[in-house]
């Protein structure tokens, strides 16, 4: 099983070689992308952490009214298609939409830039943050909280005193499933960011320029690119686990 | 019965030096005379016709011919689109096996040339309009020009204002992104534009704020987030969306006027230059796999009730030509293209 997930991978490592890399990597403005990708996933990242991380503690303490219709909307956009996701941002963050005729008045636009791209990212890697990060808050002994409290923490210092650091480990892998998810994110980024190019978009620009041989390199970037934190966030969820 | 069979020769000037050749071209002329498969009952045959197509052609391919040829011939259809460059390349590195490539313009058929295939036929013009939004604020002068009230030179000077979206595909990926350009271009010397209206227009080649996917450019202009963009002729009647008609020495769908598209140039973002070509839907059979079956595609849309189809979806019928080693092709394709 373990191979067979694998084959991808080891097809296009097998289909790689050092030249087809380097002819690929060395074109001028190739690497562009890479630093494109790079950071609008980080600030989509960020954006999901600020606003994904209280909504997750919320829904698995169960503080938000009616809260199994809240969990019902993080499913639905789990649910729909990438490119789906981003042909209804189309209709809600045209320009000619009210969004869109707001950013337009502050300079900005949220079609073919790179606030368009950050959009797209969050949209898609959404939902894998939320529920992961519900899910690490949900395995938190509430007893240790409530002791807490009753020994005189407010609610914010048993947050960050309790909660918090107990559903690191998972909160950690939530954080790395978000990552991957946003930096491969292609779907909703073809529709509403054809440009600037991140790396999904840049494989998908140069398979149909040039063909499969100049796009693999950049398959092979993209991994290296977006596989270092989620190891680390595995690893380091792995040792956090068997010190608990 | 009814046939007019037109025999020509002519030079593939289009092909360049690689092959070279002589081209022979059978040509079928009329649109209302030819074979009807599908009045006769499918004989039992088996296979499929693996189709891979320019995007523009999917709803027609998958919603009409497809299944009118499955029905007419026994047949199995299924097909997948792309950019026609972009489907070339996925042939070519083996990541799809069609057996079946129709492609707008036959630029992206030669990039396959001889491993491939060393023929294709022509069969239909696919001119280009400018698409416009009803829901766009300057939708009341869009259609003034498209209903010939107003100059269709006004098209070029709306287009240019700040205010104005428009939108078109990748001209480094789609002939159709490429055509756009290029229609400007002439546009600009046709209608004696200001200098620079080109570039006040379109901006740089692969400027962020127009090129979109092509999926992406129909469902923003359906969406009204567009005031206007490039499109087949074909697609504006398939998405019901209302659009301007360009002159022909302007829209890439007459093959009689290349050399006047030919004048219009494009340097690709690579370095690479390229002059404008008529956009025509060129078809040829690929591989071993199913080649009956994927002759029988062809030969169908050389039929009375293919071109029919085509020239209801908005294609112009032009005369079918067999370009390349006609040797090659299979015996039903110059069995269709001979009338015999």
């Amino acid at each position: 099983m373990w191979v067979a997930l694998l084959g991808p991978v080891i097809v296009l490592l097998a289909h790689l070689t050092p030249r087809a890399i380097l002819a690929s990597l060395s074109a001028p403005g190739s690497l562009g992308p890479l630093a494109v990708s790079i950071e609008a996933s980080a600030v989509a990242l960020g954006v999901l952490v600020v606003i994904g991380t209280p909504l997750a503690y919320l829904l698995a303490r169960e503080r938000l009214p009616a809260p199994r219709l809240w969990e019902a909307g993080l499913l639905v956009s789990l649910l729909l298609p990438p490119l789906v996701i981003g042909l209804l941002l189309v209709f809600m963050v045209g320009p000619a939409t009210p969004i869109g005729e707001a950013l337009s008045k502050i300079h900005l636009s949220a079609t073919n830039t790179f606030l368009a791209l950050v959009i797209a990212e969050i949209y898609e890697a959404a939902p894998y943050y939320v529920l992961g990060a519900q899910a690490a808050f949900a395995a938190v002994d509430r007893r240790l909280e409530e002791q807490a409290g009753m020994l005189g923490d407010p609610p914010g210092r048993v947050l960050r005193r309790v909660s918090l650091p107990l559903a690191a480990p998972g909160l950690a892998m939530a954080l790395a499933t978000g990552w991957a998810r946003a930096i491969g994110a292609f779907g909703a980024v073809i529709i509403i960011a054809y440009h600037p190019y991140g790396l999904p978009m840049q494989i998908w620009v140069t398979l149909d320029e040039t063909g499969l041989a100049s796009a693999l390199p950049f398959a092979l970037v993209l991994l290296v690119v977006a596989l270092p934190l989620p190891l680390l966030a595995y690893g380091w969820s792995t040792r956090a686990r068997a010190r608990h | 019965m009814g046939w007019k069979r037109a025999v020509g020769i002519r030079r593939a000037l289009r092909r360049g030096a690689g092959l070279g050749v002589v081209v022979a071209g059978l040509g079928l002329a009329g649109a209302a005379c030819g074979s009807n498969p599908a009045t006769a009952n499918p004989p039992a045959v088996s296979g499929a016709a693996s189709v891979a197509y320019a995007g523009s052609l999917q709803l027609l391919d998958e919603k009409v011919i497809g299944p009118a040829f499955s029905k007419a011939t026994g047949y199995g259809y299924q097909g997948r689109g792309g950019g026609s460059f972009g489907v070339a390349q996925q042939i070519q590195s083996n990541e799809i096996s069609p057996n079946v490539f129709e492609s707008i313009g036959a630029a992206p058929i030669t990039l396959l040339e001889p491993k491939f295939t060393s023929w294709y036929v022509q069969v239909a013009a696919s001119p280009i309009v400018v698409a416009y939004s009803p829901k766009s604020p300057f939708a009341p002068q869009l259609r003034a020009i498209a209903e010939g009230h107003e100059p269709l030179s006004d098209l070029f000077t709306l287009m240019e204002q700040p205010g104005f979206h428009l939108g078109r595909t990748n001209p480094d990926t789609d002939p159709q992104g490429q055509a756009f350009c290029e229609m400007v271009q002439l546009a600009g010397a046709r209608y004696h534009l200001p200098p620079g209206t080109a570039a006040k227009i379109l901006g740089p080649l692969d400027n962020p704020s127009q090129v979109f996917a092509e999926t992406a450019l129909e469902a923003r202009l359906q969406a009204g987030q567009l005031d206007a963009a490039s499109a087949f002729l074909s697609q504006a009647i398939q998405l019901h969306l209302p659009y301007i008609a360009l002159p022909s020495a302007i829209d890439f769908g007459d093959p009689l006027l290349a050399s006047t598209y030919a004048r219009a140039a494009l340097t690709l973002t690579g370095g690479k230059s390229v002059h404008g070509v008529p956009l025509v839907v060129d078809v040829t059979v690929i591989g071993a796999h199913d080649r009956a079956a994927a002759a029988a595609f062809v030969a169908y849309l050389l039929s009375s009730s293919g071109r029919g189809e085509l020239r209801r979806g908005g294609y112009s019928l032009v005369t079918p030509w067999l370009v390349g080693r006609a040797s090659a092709a299979p015996k039903a394709v110059r069995h269709a293209l001979a009338g015999s």
